[in-house]
């Protein structure tokens, strides 16, 4: 009896010892996910953004007008009307905001990103970075 | 024959106190979380940047009479009505740059045309030295 008891306990351990690699490989994972990537809030619509050999990193803005691949627009998670666009970034350079960012779908018409750009220059905004992603190798 | 099952008796318990020291299965559960989590939310985006003038509304001031005019049309490419191919368009502003460098140069999209072929224009722009960038549209 006492036999039988410890089979059972040595085959239990055992069945522990085997996920043990899968736990290691797990935890890996979880390291490389939580380095690598950084934790950005989602937009609210898709937007891919155009692809360029542009080597400037931009610095970290919260003030990025998002275009949509159909035109709409987003500011600050929220999609807006143009109105709306201009009196919210009004407000953000009167609170002293510089640095602008737009991010417009690789899609959208460019007709449409210099009408948004024209509109931020209303807004009195300066400078604007449009931001890009490299090329796929 | 006492003395081996005292170690046997022994052994079994302590085997077991250790497998319930710390269950696995938890711990498991809460790392695959994590790691669902990690994946979902972080993006991997490489992001790069233009630096741009936002356009004026109002055309017609006096700077813009010396400007180098770019427009790109769903067929082409045009400067100063002239249809061109992208590293000529490059060559030759750079070219009448060298005279003026302070000139600005002026990119116009034409209806129908995605930002993607504007940020190609403007990156060939850029890479021939082009600094004095802004882009500008059709008045209505």
């Amino acid at each position: 009896m006492s036999m039988s008891f410890q089979n059972k306990a040595r085959r239990t351990t055992s069945d522990d010892d085997r996920i043990l690699p899968l736990i290691n490989v797990v935890f890996l994972l979880l390291i490389f996910f939580m380095l690598a990537g950084h934790l950005a809030a989602t937009d609210p619509f898709n937007v891919e953004p155009p692809t360029s050999l542009s080597e400037t990193e931009p610095e970290k803005s919260p003030h990025v007008v998002l275009i949509g691949g159909d035109g709409q627009l987003a500011y600050d998670g929220k999609v807006l009307e143009q109105e709306a666009l201009v009196q919210a970034l009004t407000a953000e350079v009167d609170g002293g905001a510089v640095d602008f960012q737009l991010k417009a779908d690789g899609g959208a018409a460019a007709v449409r990103m210099v009408e948004i750009m024209e509109l931020m220059r209303q807004a009195g905004v300066k400078k604007v970075r449009v931001l890009t992603v490299p090329k796929a190798l | 024959m006492s003395a081996p099952t005292t170690q046997r008796l022994s052994l079994a318990p302590q085997n077991n106190r250790r497998r319930n020291l710390i269950s696995l299965t938890p711990l498991i559960d809460v790392v695959f979380i994590l790691l669902v989590f990690f994946m979902l939310a972080s993006s991997f985006l490489d992001w790069r940047s233009i630096t741009l003038d936002p356009p004026k509304q109002t055309g017609g001031s006096p700077s813009l009479e010396q400007a180098v005019l770019i427009e790109v049309r769903e067929d082409g490419l045009r400067l100063g009505g002239e249809v061109m191919a992208l590293d000529s368009v490059a060559a030759r502003a750079a070219a009448l740059l060298q005279k003026k460098p302070d000139r600005p140069v002026l990119v116009r999209p034409d209806d129908g045309v995605p930002v993607q072929d504007v940020v190609v224009v403007l990156d060939a722009l850029t890479a021939g030295g082009v600094t004095n960038l802004s882009l500008i549209r059709k008045k209505r």
